[in-house]
């Protein structure tokens, strides 16, 4: 490994490495984890003084109240998680869907071919990628009025898949430029079409760049906030994001709830991202996206 | 689809003369073939990014009264997009004769500056460290994900557990380890809260700049560090000399989108601090969020949040042609 600190021998070194790394893991993992302990916590022993770093404690009792298997003051509002998080999961896993497909194809043709206006449109797909989400969503909003879309989840993936498209196309043209071009070649003179070159050759070798296009549209979707709060405001309409903010935005609701339906909304994300990391990093790395 | 025919068999040759599909108008050219896979996406993006994007910029300059019904519209397909009253630049020029206008532009340059600062050292930092070699390295990787693939309510909510000024968990440390006699109120004063957003968003995205530096780290020949080594540089000679130099295309490429990424950043204002105390987070995405959506007004709003879209075009084209010269240099 070159450029590290450690060489050859050396203890102090050894040791100053390590530190710096359960400093890392510290910082990367602490919030969460202590995340996960506020919500399996009582909210009386987050308030005592001397904190106890460890719950004295343990108690499922906030999933409960969110999950409605026991009746609290705020029933209402928890009432909506279980609803919402089902819509965040229709929307998100079309939204992949639609990704996979017209994304990589068109990633696909962005990666292979010459064709009239391909520097013009890559270059549409770029400043949309930098563009201010927000100065659309006026427009959107009035057009989803007209349409009848506003509080559908149709309007919800319409907007997202759009949104997302760019990231997918870039991602999987930065991986087929990676699939050699003989492969498509080979197929050719074995008498595919383009077409059958495509799905039947190149799509079942480019499984990694699929995962990562996929499982990071399906993370931008399940963790989109702003357009799914601006968009969709009637009640049983909108997704997970918005319904923790409005928990969190309550003063009567004890904070180790909301903890605990942040958790529990942030954990499909997670585990996605841990599962498919390896992917993931490949593919964005390659495609150099923003996060 | 008509692809079949004998002449469109290569790859690489076939379309790059666009007269050929003239000579044999049945045969499905490369180029041809191309649109017809990239042609679902374009229309997608036009019609809900670009349209809208100009729709959009059509509101900045109108009186925009969301009740109104009557007037000139738009009509396709049977829906009717009015296009409200024609104010010239009424819109812009309220805008940049308000003082809020000025004072939160300032703030988001503080913003964007603070926090492009932090990113990318906190991300260099960590991309050093997760570069040493270490037992469990690949678990590490795994973590450095955990911050990012957080949606930004849950990174708001997350933090606000641990910056309470009653239940926060580093007030009760500091509290215990006798560090502090009286809680820190994280969110009270307005320019610490504004630290205290950077900071958080920085946890959030930092570690992106991680995993993009040391994919980079990785494809730094051994032979440079192995010259260095034979010449007697130390550590940071070898980090100053080679490291460094061999990642400033990524470097450059991180502050770029850090930049942009700042200049948006709305999730967080909005669960931690809804632009607040006073005004003191409100940055030009807040503020032009608050006045689309808060008091209803698009045209104001719009027109501010266009401001905010001519920057995002200008850096568009520094990180167009960073990406431009990475290539040529790869190359």
């Amino acid at each position: 490994m070159g450029g590290t600190i450690v060489g050859e021998r050396g203890l102090g070194r050894r040791v100053l490495v390590y530190g710096l790394v359960g400093a890392v893991t510290l910082w990367l993992v602490g919030p969460f984890v202590w995340l996960f302990v506020t919500s399996v916590s009582y909210q009386k022993h987050l308030l005592a003084r001397p904190l106890s770093l460890i719950p004295p404690e343990v108690t499922f009792d906030n999933y409960r109240m969110i999950l409605g298997l026991v009746r609290f003051h705020a029933e209402g509002q928890a009432a909506k998680i279980l609803p919402s998080m089902l819509n965040t999961l229709i929307v998100a896993a079309v939204v992949t869907v639609v990704n996979l497909v017209v994304g990589t194809t068109a990633g696909y043709a962005y990666a292979r071919f010459r064709f009239p206006w391909k520097g013009v449109s890559l270059y549409v797909l770029l400043f949309t990628r930098m563009l201010p989400t927000i100065v659309l969503i006026p427009a959107i909003f009035l057009m989803f009025r007209a349409l009848g879309l506003q509080n559908t989840l149709t309007g919800l993936i319409i907007a997202y898949c759009a949104f997302t498209l760019p990231f997918t196309i870039w991602i999987m043209k930065a991986y087929f430029e990676t699939v050699p071009a003989e492969l498509d070649r080979s197929a050719l003179v074995d008498g595919c079409n383009r077409l059958q070159a495509y799905y039947r050759v190149i799509l079942p070798v480019s499984g990694p760049g699929l995962v990562a296009g996929g499982a990071f549209t399906f993370m931008l979707c399940w963790n989109e906030f702003l357009v799914a709060l601006i968009l969709n405001t009637k009640p049983g309409t909108t997704t997970l994001p918005p319904v923790v903010a409005a928990m969190n935005a309550q003063i009567n609701i004890d904070y180790s709830v909301i903890a605990a339906s942040g958790f529990l909304g942030a954990l499909p994300a997670v585990l996605l991202v841990l599962v498919f990391q390896r992917y993931l990093v490949q593919g964005l790395t390659a495609g150099s996206v923003k996060g | 689809m008509a692809a079949e025919a004998p002449g469109t068999l290569s790859i690489g040759r076939t379309g790059r003369r666009r007269t050929r599909a003239v000579f044999r108008p049945v045969v499905l050219s490369e180029a041809a073939f191309a649109w017809l896979l990239i042609i679902p996406a374009v229309v997608g993006i036009l019609l809900v990014i670009v349209f809208p994007l100009l729709y959009s910029f059509w509101m900045s300059f109108a009186d925009v009264n969301l009740l109104r019904a009557t007037g000139p519209a738009i009509e396709i397909f049977g829906i009717r997009l009015p296009l409200f009253r024609f104010v010239g630049l009424q819109n812009y020029a309220r805008t940049f004769a308000d003082p809020v206008y000025w004072s939160s532009l300032w703030r988001t340059l503080y913003f964007v500056g603070a926090f492009v600062l932090e990113a990318t050292l906190m991300g260099l930092g960590m991309a050093l460290v997760l570069h040493e070699r270490f037992a469990g390295r690949p678990l590490m990787r795994s973590l450095l994900l955990i911050p990012w693939s957080l949606s930004r309510v849950v990174v708001g909510l997350l933090w606000i557990g641990i910056l309470d000024f009653e239940f926060g968990v580093l007030n009760g440390i500091l509290h215990r380890a006798g560090l502090i006699d009286g809680y820190i109120a994280f969110f009270k004063e307005g320019f610490r809260a504004l630290n205290v957003l950077v900071s958080v968003y920085m946890w959030n995205q930092a570690p992106f700049a991680t995993l993009l530096l040391l994919a980079g780290m990785q494809s730094i020949p051994e032979e440079h560090y192995m010259a260095a080594a034979v010449d007697g540089a130390g550590y940071w000679r070898r980090l100053w000399y080679i490291t460094l130099p061999a990642l400033r295309p990524i470097l450059f490429l991180i502050l770029v989108l850090s930049t942009v990424n700042a200049f948006l950043m709305l999730d967080l204002i909005y669960v931690l601090t809804m632009g607040g105390p006073a005004q003191d987070t409100t940055t030009i995405s807040w503020l032009g969020f608050q006045t689309a959506f808060s008091f209803f007004k698009f045209g104001p709003g719009t027109a501010i949040l266009y401001t905010l879209t001519a920057l995002c075009l200008l850096l568009t084209f520094v990180y167009h042609w960073v990406v431009l010269r990475r290539y040529e240099a790869e190359a």
